[in-house]
């Protein structure tokens, strides 16, 4: 089974640490959510699982290949059609021309875009349109891992329901792992198998929770009670600023410099 | 099919193109009428009206000493263009992709762009004599700051946020270049080309003037010495309907097409 493995992820920026410490364990066919208050890190770390930033100190093991990315704004190149840009991994892998069209053409209706829409510029489509096809350029990879920021922040309810739906599927048919950003609680205990809580400052994992009811069965009554059940628990409470107190430092590195040590 | 509806578009976008082109004609024709207002108010020596420098350009074309004229100084304008658009595109290109280059260029672009093409034009005379190399010297060094500035600020516009979309996807070098860098590029090259066309026509007319005995310069300096204002008009008005043929037929079609996403759709 392929898995991503990352222990002692130190980063900096300068001399502030942004990370610190961070360690954390992904699996095939899983959905981890990464939760916490704004300038906690979660971008940055997703950025570093994306190999779109190097790290100061990483210790990591991944099986995974195809790596997509799906960034909070939808980042559509704006001279290409949604066909086209639902395409552009495709086209990166060196997929002939007709070929890659027609997935895009086969994808972009599952994600309910009509041959109309596919034509059109970004600037011509809607936000959730501009987003669907966003996530459509990253499933086209058929990537066995996923990375999400927050991609259904601006999306009305509907919208989201459909594509938490679609992601589910993806999840369940391929075995994607996903790895998603989130400061909707909510929607982390809707999707997720297991909830890491981060906290700023530097940013840490504080608390990992696990979420054992499959997704199928998690109905909106579910929902609204795990989440009011997280809101009580004080790391919680603590690092979204609902209640005073402080949270447990980062643990410290025994491997100051780690030597060939495995993960 | 899909050939048809799009020959079909682009029928359809060249009609309404020219279409839209009864806006232009009106605003040259109330130019025209104000030029012949004012050829009643000043007589036919000082400012021949517009019927009469057009019937004077038609009599240059048929004894044919117009043609000649204007193939000399298209050519001139056309290879001192040429050599602007290649190195002032490439070496603002390279400039863009770095900070320090950017900074360093800057200045010196500006400089250049700020210095009187008459100047150039007495040192070229007294580099390369009086020829052909020094027109089309003074026409590359009018052009290429430019161009370059326009291909540097291009390339340091790119949104950051694509190229970490190009690097997510791992795109590879060559789609770099075609899928992020050129169709950004563009937006910014043809205005700059654009710009740097009609530079290039008034600096050929201008060193010409002074430098050489054939071309439309050499020309006007003709009709000038033979106080003959209709001949003079008539040149003028050559090269400017050479200019406008040049952009409105030839570089503005290209730049609707390749910046079709960014036209709104009706």
């Amino acid at each position: 089974m392929s898995a991503l493995h990352i222990r002692h992820l130190y980063h900096r920026y300068g001399i502030t640490e942004v990370l610190a410490n961070v360690g954390l364990d992904l699996y095939a066919g899983e959905i981890l959510a990464l939760v916490g208050p704004s300038g906690c890190g979660k971008s940055t770390l997703l950025h570093i699982v994306a190999g779109l930033l190097t790290p100061s100190e990483i210790l990591v093991q991944s099986d995974f290949r195809g790596i997509a990315c799906v960034f909070q704004e939808p980042r559509l190149m704006p001279w290409k059609t949604a066909a086209d840009n639902i395409a552009l991994g495709l086209k990166a892998l060196g997929v002939p021309r007709d070929a890659r069209r027609r997935q895009a053409i086969a994808l972009g209706r599952r994600l309910g875009l009509g041959r109309d829409d596919l034509d059109k510029y970004p600037h011509e489509l809607s936000g959730g349109m501009q987003s669907r096809v966003s996530l459509a350029r990253a499933l086209a990879i058929s990537p066995d891992l996923l990375l999400l920021d927050e991609p259904f922040s601006a999306l009305d309810i509907g919208l989201k329901a459909e594509l938490y739906h679609l992601l589910e599927l993806q999840v369940r048919q391929q075995g994607t792992a996903v790895l998603m950003i989130t400061h909707d609680l909510m929607e982390a205990v809707r999707l997720a198998d297991r909830i890491l809580l981060m906290a700023p400052d530097p940013g840490r994992l504080v608390r990992e929770f696990a979420l054992d009811r499959p997704q199928e069965t998690r109905d909106n009554l579910w929902v609204y009670q795990t989440t009011a059940e997280l809101l009580q628990v004080e790391e919680v409470r603590i690092n979204f600023g609902l209640s005073e107190g402080t949270l447990p430092p980062p643990p410290p590195n025994e491997h100051a410099r780690h030597a060939g040590c495995t993960v | 099919m899909i050939w048809l509806i799009r020959l079909r578009d682009a029928l359809a976008a060249t009609l309404s193109y020219l279409w839209s082109g009864w806006g232009a004609v009106a605003s040259l024709l109330l130019f025209c009428a104000l030029w012949e207002y004012g050829a009643h108010v000043y007589g036919d020596l000082v400012l021949p009206g517009p019927v009469a420098t057009f019937r004077q350009l038609t009599h240059m074309f048929d004894s044919g000493q117009a043609l000649p004229e204007l193939l000399v100084s298209a050519r001139r304008a056309l290879y001192g263009l040429g050599l602007a658009l290649a190195t002032g595109t490439l070496l603002g290109l390279i400039a863009g992709r770095s900070l320090t280059a950017a900074m360093f260029s800057r200045p010196l672009a500006t400089l250049l762009l700020g210095m009187p093409p008459i100047a150039w034009l007495v040192l070229a005379m007294l580099w390369f004599g009086m020829g052909d190399g020094t027109v089309v010297f003074t026409v590359l060094v009018a052009c290429f700051p430019i161009v370059f500035l326009g291909a540097m600020q291009g390339a340091r516009t790119l949104d950051n946020k694509l190229k970490d979309v190009a690097r997510a996807y791992r795109l590879p070098r060559r789609m770099l270049l075609s899928d992020v860098y050129l169709p950004h590029l563009a937006s910014y090259l043809f205005p700059a080309w654009i710009t740097a066309l009609g530079t290039s026509w008034k600096v050929v007319v201008m060193a010409e003037l002074l430098t050489t005995v054939d071309g439309v310069g050499a020309a006007l300096a003709v009709s000038r010495a033979q106080l003959d204002t209709a001949t003079s008009l008539g040149w003028i008005v050559a090269v400017l309907g050479l200019l406008l043929a040049l952009e409105y037929l030839f570089l503005e079609p290209i730049k609707r097409r390749v910046e079709r996403w960014r036209t709104e759709t009706a």
